[in-house]
């Protein structure tokens, strides 16, 4: 029996899961029962998502033995739950973005997907945003989307998010179950970097792995958005915690490690600095 | 010199550019073109998002391939956003950075173990 007790957007709570894997990633044809208590963000569905994927691949049958029933309402909403057998339950509230588990050659599902649980989907009860800032917030989305699709070598992405209309925040978590970012770069440099030292050095401006073609910006603009819009990321990847927020960047290392990598994003809804400003750039002068 | 107009829209089948193997395909036209001694204008009309990687495969990787002053003189963009237009200077200025020290990427990984 394993017990998950109120999983947030933590470095606590994402040991908690990382410990759930490591306690059962042997285990064969086995049966694992699970309990979920006090509290679960719907968010986080990912990153279980992901790891119950990891013990369904050895062949074991998965059992929620209890869940609170708030947190199974929750799950319900999100679709977490319909993928293993329950039914869905209508999200009155309109506030929850929908599990999803894709390909990553699912790239135009994953358009639809954005259009209708950010663009259109929650038009009327959405916190006001301006035009600027859902651009941006999307386009950060897409970035670290396509970076799981082009680096991690990953069966499946993860994602699903939640809106917080209350405390204007947007919470949204990509998950892959591919190689980590120690493993991609060391690869690439031949070098052996720990998973924290990976991350310091990938979430740097023009730093990438890919060979023979620029890029690296990705992470850097994603993180100067963070800065100005005062939201928050955290990238979880093998035994690495990364985390940028207002107070500063944090690296942390975990007992265990989590089979891939996630990142989780958090965005201020009520920014009111202005995206939409005509830069400088001359148009002729681009090259 | 013929100019020659690319739109991204109809190269990809999209108004999203935003996947990296989507930039490939307009990479490729541009190269030909370049190939064949063409002008070329990269039309970024009814484009309505776009990321990095996209653009750095689509337009970055030209500077593998071609010297800077090459492409400056002929490639132009039209129709692009103001958000489009600093993503896709930054593209060009990361690119031209990478290809003339390919090395210094992995001066940075020593530095990040002696650190």
């Amino acid at each position: 029996m394993s017990r998950l007790v109120s999983i947030n957007n933590t470095f606590e709570s994402y040991q908690s899961l990382i410990s759930l894997f490591e306690q059962h990633k042997d285990k064969l044809f086995g049966n694992i029962h699970l309990e979920i208590h006090n509290f679960f963000a719907a968010n986080m569905s990912t990153a279980l998502g992901a790891v119950l994927d990891k013990f369904t691949a050895n062949l074991n049958d998965i059992h929620f033995d209890y869940l609170s029933p708030q947190i199974e309402t929750i799950l319900l909403k999100n679709d977490f739950l319909t993928y293993y057998g329950k039914q869905r339950a209508l999200d009155v509230n309109n506030t929850t973005i929908k599990f999803q588990k894709l390909k990553p050659t699912d790239g135009k599902y994953f358009k639809n997907y954005v259009i209708e649980e950010l663009i259109e989907g929650h038009n009327t009860d959405l916190p006001r945003m301006s035009d600027g800032v859902k651009e941006k917030i999307i386009e950060a989305i897409y970035e670290i989307f396509v970076n799981a699709q082009i680096h991690s070598e990953t069966n499946f992405i993860y994602t699903c998010g939640q809106f917080f209309p209350n405390k204007n925040k947007i919470e949204f978590t990509i998950v892959d179950i591919g190689i980590g970012f120690r493993e991609k770069i060391n690869r690439r440099f031949g070098r052996s970097l720990s998973a924290t030292q990976a991350l310091k050095w990938a979430v740097q401006d023009k730093k990438t792995t890919k060979q023979g073609v620029s890029g690296g910006i990705g992470l850097a603009v994603l993180k100067e958005f963070i800065g100005i819009n005062k939201g928050k990321m955290q990238i979880v990847s093998n035994d690495g915690f990364y985390q940028f927020d207002d107070n500063g960047e944090d690296l942390r290392i975990f007992n265990g490690e989590f089979p891939g990598t996630i990142v989780n994003l958090q965005f201020r809804t009520d920014d009111r600095n202005n995206y939409s400003l005509k830069s400088e750039i001359d148009i002729n002068d681009i090259f | 010199m013929k100019n020659i107009t690319i739109n991204i829209a109809n190269t990809i089948g999209d108004v999203y550019g935003v996947e990296a193997e989507d930039g490939q395909k307009v990479f490729e036209l541009i190269a030909k073109a370049f190939s064949d001694k063409k002008k070329v204008t990269l039309s970024f009309q009814n484009i309505e998002m776009l990321t990095t990687a996209f653009l750095n495969t689509a337009v970055g990787q030209l500077y593998k391939d071609f010297p800077e002053d090459y492409i400056k003189e002929n490639l132009k963009v039209s129709e692009i956003s103001e958000s489009g237009k600093v993503s896709l200077k930054r593209v060009v200025d990361t690119a031209k950075l990478y290809y003339r020290d390919p090395e210094a990427l992995r001066r940075s990984i020593d530095e990040i173990i002696e650190d």
